[in-house]
């Protein structure tokens, strides 16, 4: 007997039961369609990681003040502790380090023509779009000369843009950042949002923010990149001890700065990530082993159902194995239409997330059918024993 | 040429709960090929039980039944399934077809577990269905034949394969007389033609188509007599 028959006698019994077989379909597919899912989803935000470490490189700390501590609580008080020479200090006396930027960065209005944006303005130097790897996408950045002119020049991000201009001409135009005029001679590429919005920023020489916008002579923060990677330690040892020497703490004082990793918060957003994909993978995997169930289930009630089928069968001639591959087979066809609606699912789930990016992945389509014909046949295994075990007589006997 | 059927000293015991029974207690027989013969007894004289040995769908507790040249104690359960299908038809009293396929699949069942093609199997379906009467009912389904016709789709079933042995376990049982005397008439027609025919009943009418009566009692055979009817 050959396999194509097989189905086809599989095809026979099930039809013999249709809403009870499209009802065991539905378990299965709605588990591989929830494992889809959590494909699409997986891909999709590891791709926008991945995006942004390109971008970001993972070589580059931030140094901000450290909290203020007022009997053992933390309060919001701004510490304004970290100066230029702090920044200066850092890249002259440490060998791991071979940039800084200091930045001061505040929010306030930004307005073009009767258009108003409230969002952040951060004053840096020219350095800061090799060590950030952001680089203009329309204009420049500022320079050196334009640095130590303080002059009035501004880089918008892409959020500013499209709010201000509505992604009309800006270059060369004139924007108000806090009521002052300045000139726009750069436009950043989106990035896209992950924690905070990097694209709705205004990039300003630190000069300008600090002496005509904010008149502060402190930073807010330092971006330090390192040698490499594997400098971690000596960089951060090398920070400390600067940073602890020029703001005169004694050996007991705790740190008044914090370093972090600038990769720090994708890391976290990875990993809450892969928690939130392993609970959903979890949820996956459980609707699929009841799916299982279900069809071990059915293919139970029906090898009960059928012991005189099983019988006559026997009697005639059928080999235990006939037996054990008719009711595999009918299994293995459950778990594999169930495959079928559920990857229909979860094309149709994808399809949210197409603009977005998304895409399933042909692999896992295929893995899908695998693993659905696969949990058909495992659910299959003991009632089709059981089927093909049956005392003949017995069977025969049976009402 | 050695007997067709050939039973020494054959005994089965049934082990149920903590009660055994012995069902067949010492059975000698010998049958030829194209005989006819009925088994008669009262229920529980384990006329089932030989019957059921008789058809390889039961193993001798003790003693050897050789069919053809093979001892059943040697062989396996394919083997065994193979012979079902290969040598032995079947005639059930509750005819035994499957109720969701038509005359012709429950026909071609048999040759299916023999590997042949569906063509084939078709083909030689077709031809049984024929030699029983029942030529134009091919596509019906159990249901939508009477019991006589089921009976004739049985029998049908049972020649498909041309086995050594036709065994036909009360062919009758649940047939009104009329039908059940145009079934035994198929089943002469059968024997007539060569097939070696053993049939289990416990009506003596029905027992009397045949030339061998073997009456069962206990287990044991009471009497095994040639009729000299026809």
């Amino acid at each position: 007997m050959s396999f194509s028959e097989n189905i086809r006698l599989a095809f026979q019994s099930l039809r013999a039961n249709p809403l009870r077989s499209i009802l065991i379909l539905v378990g299965m597919a709605v588990g591989i369609a929830a494992v889809l899912h959590v494909v699409v989803l997986g891909e999709l935000t590891q791709k926008k990681i991945n995006d942004r470490l390109q971008k970001m490189g993972s070589n580059v700390l931030r140094i901000r003040p450290g909290f203020s501590w007022r009997h053992g609580m933390r309060t919001g008080e701004k510490r304004v502790n970290l100066t230029w020479e702090d920044s200066d200090e850092i890249v002259s006396q440490s060998e791991a380090i071979i940039q800084t930027v200091p930045i001061y960065s505040g929010s306030g209005d930004v307005s073009f023509q009767d258009k108003n944006w409230s969002t952040q303005i951060t004053g840096v130097t020219p350095a800061y779009q090799n060590v950030n790897n952001d680089y203009p996408a329309q204009g420049r950045f500022f320079n050196m000369q334009e640095l130590s002119e303080r002059a009035r020049v501004a880089i918008v991000g892409a959020t500013v843009y499209e709010k201000l201009f509505e992604n009309k001409l800006a270059l060369g135009k004139t924007i108000f950042i806090k009521s002052k005029p300045f000139l726009i001679i750069g436009i950043l590429e989106a990035k896209g949002e992950s924690w905070s919005n990097p694209d709705d920023q205004v990039f300003v020489p630190i000069t300008t923010a600090q002496e005509r916008i904010f008149g502060v002579d402190h930073l807010s923060s330092i971006l330090a990149q390192m040698r490499s990677e594997t400098d971690y330690d000596e960089a951060l040892f090398d920070i400390e001890s600067i940073l602890r020497r020029n703001h005169r703490l004694s050996k007991e004082a705790k740190n008044d700065f914090r370093v972090r990793r600038q990769d720090f918060f994708l890391a976290t957003i990875q990993a809450t990530n892969q928690e939130l994909a392993r609970f959903i993978t979890v949820i996956a995997l459980v609707s699929l082993l009841v799916g299982g169930i279900g069809i071990a289930n059915v293919m139970l009630i029906s090898v009960t159902e059928r012991i005189r089928e099983i019988g006559i069968r026997r009697a005639i001639g059928a080999r235990k194995f006939h037996i054990l591959f008719q009711f595999l087979t009918e299994s293995m066809m459950l778990g594999f239409f169930g495959g079928i609606l559920g990857v229909g699912g979860g094309i149709v789930f994808n399809h949210f997330y197409i603009d977005a990016g998304g895409i399933l992945p042909w692999s896992w389509i295929y893995y899908s059918f695998g693993i659905c014909a696969g949990i058909g046949i495992f659910a299959g295994i003991y009632p089709a024993f059981r089927a093909a075990n049956m005392n003949v007589i017995d069977a025969l006997r049976h009402e | 040429m050695p007997p067709l059927i050939q039973m020494q000293n054959v005994g089965k015991t049934y082990q149920t709960g903590e009660v055994k029974v012995e069902a067949l207690a010492g059975i000698d027989l010998e049958i030829q090929k194209n005989e006819y013969v009925a088994i008669m007894g009262p229920s529980g004289s384990g006329k089932s039980t030989l019957m059921n040995i008789l058809g390889c769908l039961d193993m001798p507790s003790t003693g050897r039944y050789f069919l053809g040249n093979e001892d059943i104690r040697d062989l396996s359960d394919n083997q065994l399934s193979e012979i079902r299908s290969r040598k032995i038809g079947f005639v059930f009293q509750a005819f035994n077809l499957l109720p969701r396929v038509s005359a012709l699949q429950n026909i071609a069942l048999p040759l299916l577990y023999l590997g042949f093609s569906p063509k084939v199997r078709e083909g030689m379906a077709a031809e049984a269905l024929e030699h029983v009467g029942l030529g134009d009912r091919k596509q019906h389904k159990p249901n939508e034949l009477s019991g006589g016709q089921r009976q004739r789709v049985a029998i049908a079933r049972a020649l498909v394969t041309r086995p050594d042995l036709i065994l036909a376990d009360e062919p009758t049982g649940n047939l009104d007389s009329k039908t059940g005397e145009e079934i035994m008439a198929l089943i002469r027609d059968l024997h007539t033609q060569g097939n070696t025919v053993i049939m289990v009943t416990h009506e003596s009418y029905i027992a009397a188509h045949a030339a061998r009566i073997i009456r069962l009692k206990d287990g044991k055979i009471e009497s095994d007599l040639y009729s000299n009817a026809r």
